[in-house]
């Protein structure tokens, strides 16, 4: 049973900057890039690195993806004595049971999972970020350097770097400060939230920071902090590859876009295979008079109407005259005859109805956004959504839909 | 779970697939852009909640070996029972390696035909194309007390085939073998549902002729001897993959919204063997009409009436039309394709220019390089 490294993957988050996406799932299982879910990224990259234990914490609206992963055969991870393992909050006898309080009381919560398999290291992973990465390069650098902890960061630029937590090294190439989302930042190395702890290490500054009532008990802002004015060793894995944050609205849109250009991230790529459970559905139909260019497009979609620069998942129907432009179309939803869908997420299942207008193009002016149409709703006949919108119930027919 | 057993013949291929079966066997022939003919079979099977099926092989079943796997993609991989698949095994030297009827691939796996569970067999070909609801059915058989049930089809196959002419009631008064073409009473799917003593029965009958069939002798031999035959009539999209032309055709009619749905209905989904691709994607030039376009693909030029399969590139000013183009071929810059059937793996170089008929469409063997 024992490993030198078991990953534990936090997928408990409401993604509440998603708003309606997620009033129903929890955010790793979001859909994204036409075939997949967030969560296929990680868990894709867990496989393919030959980490073969996959604890998945989960907390808000778990069940779809409990179904969704399940024993992680899509992943080739079911094997006999590893596998995937969802771990929602539990009681113990003579406890009230608690929810995670936060990413390190998650893991505190869960310590009897992690001994289970006696691992020297413990990776940890977060479900909302969209990137390929081989994690056992990352644990070869993090026992080169005999680290207690090794973070994985990326490069960005001083103007983004307040938004992350930022690193800073020493002549020795150790980290030797850290601060989340700094004001003034002192370097432009971000954190990717992608930790690798020496278990022994781990265990015991998760153990210490439970007892301290006045902690958050958050990775970034307590254990991080905590064993860097210990004095242990961190080591920076530094990542160079396309990687995107999906927390918002419009980074979710931004990174779908990244998907039309396969120089940016090779999902093609035999040997870094991401994989995702899609239902069997037949091949795509595209009609006699539909146009589909610059865009994905997913097996069971019905084209009719044309497409331009936009993103499609399975079973997606695109009815006759519509028009589809730099939006995504989530599994299951519909775009009826001659409505227009420009610059908007569709959610799940949800209907455009019959000459509806969803989004606008960019104005120019600040106020403008990408329109959101939540999950299982209708846009009405003729209904006007401006671009911007968060719909999170359905609109009427000929409505002039809500800002 | 039913009581119903699963038997599906695919043992023979028909010699007018040419090419096509090749490198395997129709059962395991590609179909509809991702699937293969076997999948009909097994999800009509396991859409009616059929968990035990025995799959009659023969000969060059690689590939079909290789598409069936445990049978988990159909439920069918099981701790007790589950997917079998049948080889040759056992047969007197002189048969050995070589079936030459429905009754001879029956008559060798006789032992495992006895040691079924269930009370009820199905028997049918992996390389029929319908989608039949076999729970229906196996209710209607049970409750009409025939001796064996035939789905068959007001489609009117273009091949030779049986054709079972009823009474008011729908049972067959007649068995007749028709050269295609419309003909009196009804063209039989040869799927029969019948018990397994039934099914014992005619396999021991047929054993007692000389130069016996299932159908003349065994089947025959039921309504001679006043058993009662009852036809099912699957009204559905049916087709029967015998030939070059009957494929094409085939797949051809999948471009027909009409007939993709009676083929592939929300209620019963058609299972395959996964493969994990990545959606198709569409360059900024691309012309796309009237097409049925798999995952994985990557499209730059122009498809027009084509049936592209998993993973197929198409390169920037390709054109093509009226064409079947099977998994993982590449199609370079500029090269002009009508009516061909490329199997897998082909690739086609810079502006090459090639073109069948429509009634005798150009087929590219698998890993065919032009």
């Amino acid at each position: 049973m024992k490993r030198n490294c078991i990953a534990m993957l936090l997928a408990g988050g409401q993604g509440s900057r998603l708003y309606a996406l997620t009033k129903d799932v929890a955010k790793p299982s979001v859909p994204f890039g036409g075939k997949y879910r967030i969560i296929d990224f990680p868990l894709s990259n867990c496989a393919n690195s030959g980490i073969d234990v996959v604890g998945v914490l989960t907390q808000y609206r778990p069940l779809q993806l409990n179904s969704y992963i399940g024993s992680g055969q899509a992943y080739d991870l079911d094997s006999s004595d590893g596998g995937v393992f969802i771990l929602p909050p539990y009681q113990s006898a003579g406890e009230k049971g608690s929810w995670f309080s936060g990413t390190a009381n998650a893991i505190y919560q869960n310590m009897g999972f992690i001994e289970n398999y006696d691992p020297e290291n413990v990776l940890i992973l977060s479900g909302d970020h969209i990137y390929k990465m081989d994690y056992s390069d990352m644990l070869r650098e993090h026992v080169k350097h005999d680290a207690a902890c090794t973070i994985s960061v990326i490069q960005v630029s001083m103007e983004e770097a307040s938004r992350f937590g930022i690193l800073a090294t020493g002549e020795d190439g150790y980290i030797n400060e850290f601060a989340e989302k700094p004001k003034e930042p002192k370097s432009d190395l971000a954190s990717m939230g992608i930790y690798i702890f020496n278990w022994k290490k781990l265990r015991e500054y998760l153990i210490a920071d439970e007892a301290d009532p006045n902690s958050s008990k958050d990775f970034g802002k307590n254990i991080i902090p905590a064993m860097l004015n210990a004095g242990e060793k961190m080591w920076p894995y530094r990542f160079s590859g396309y990687w995107r944050d999906v927390g918002t609205i419009t980074s979710l849109w931004d990174a779908n876009m990244d998907m039309l250009s396969p120089t940016l991230i090779n999902l093609y790529d035999p040997d870094w295979p991401i994989r995702s459970k899609s239902p069997i559905r037949p091949p795509h139909y595209a009609g006699e008079d539909s146009s589909i260019v610059h865009s994905i497009v997913t097996e069971g979609c019905e084209i009719e109407g044309s497409v331009a620069n936009s993103v499609l998942s399975s079973s997606v129907k695109v009815g006759r005259g519509a028009r589809v432009l730099y939006s995504i179309l989530m599994p299951g939803c519909t775009v009826e005859d001659d409505a227009v869908v420009e610059y908007a997420i569709i959610g799940e299942n949800s209907v455009v109805r019959r000459g509806a207008h969803v989004g606008a193009q960019p104005d120019g002016s600040d106020s403008w956004s990408v329109a959101t149409c939540g999950p299982n709703i209708e846009v009405g006949a003729g209904a006007v959504v401006k671009p911007g919108a968060m719909l999170y119930d359905s609109v009427s027919a000929g409505e002039g839909g809500e800002r | 779970m039913i009581n119903l057993h699963g038997l599906i013949l695919a043992d023979r291929s028909s010699s007018q697939l040419s090419g096509l079966v090749k490198p395997r066997t129709s059962a395991s022939l590609p179909f509809a852009g991702r699937y293969r003919l076997i999948d009909f079979a097994l999800s009509a099977m396991q859409n009616a909640l059929v968990r035990d099926v025995g799959v009659i092989m023969q000969h060059d079943y690689q590939s079909l070996l290789d598409h069936l796997g445990s049978g988990k993609e159909w439920d069918m991989s099981r701790k007790r029972g589950g997917l079998r698949l049948l080889p040759p095994f056992g047969l007197k030297e002189e048969r050995r390696g070589q079936y030459a009827s429905i009754i001879d691939a029956l008559t060798s796996v006789q032992g495992y035909i006895r040691d079924i569970q269930q009370d009820y067999i199905c028997l049918c070909r992996g390389s029929l194309a319908a989608n039949i609801d076999l729970a229906e059915v196996m209710r209607r058989h049970v409750s009409s007390g025939a001796d064996v049930t035939v789905v068959c089809s007001d489609r009117n196959p273009e091949s030779s085939h049986y054709r079972f002419v009823t009474d008011e009631h729908g049972f067959a008064t007649e068995l007749l073998k028709h050269h295609g073409g419309k003909g009196e009473g009804y063209a039989s799917l040869e799927v029969y549902i019948m018990s397994k003593k039934t099914l014992l029965g005619i396999i021991e009958r047929c054993e007692r002729f000389i130069d016996s069939k299932f159908h003349r002798t065994g089947l025959g031999g039921i309504l001679a001897s006043g058993g009662r035959i009852a036809v099912y009539m699957h009204h559905g999209y049916a087709a029967h993959i015998n030939s070059v032309s009957s494929y094409y055709s085939a797949s051809m009619d999948m471009l027909q919204a009409q007939n993709r749905h009676e083929l592939f209905p929300d209620e019963r989904p058609v299972r395959t063997k996964g493969r994990a691709d990545v959606s198709t994607h569409y360059a900024e030039g691309a012309s796309v009409k009237n097409c049925l376009v798999a995952d994985g693909c990557y499209i730059e030029g122009s498809i027009e009436n084509c049936i592209i399969f998993r993973g197929v590139q198409i390169h920037k000013d390709a054109v093509l039309k009226n064409c079947i183009i099977m998994q993982d071929s590449i199609i370079d810059n500029g090269a002009n394709l009508s009516y061909v059937i490329a199997d897998k793996d082909v690739e086609i170089g810079v502006l090459e220019y090639l073109s069948g008929s429509p009634r005798f469409p150009l087929v590219l063997p698998k890993g065919t390089v032009i």
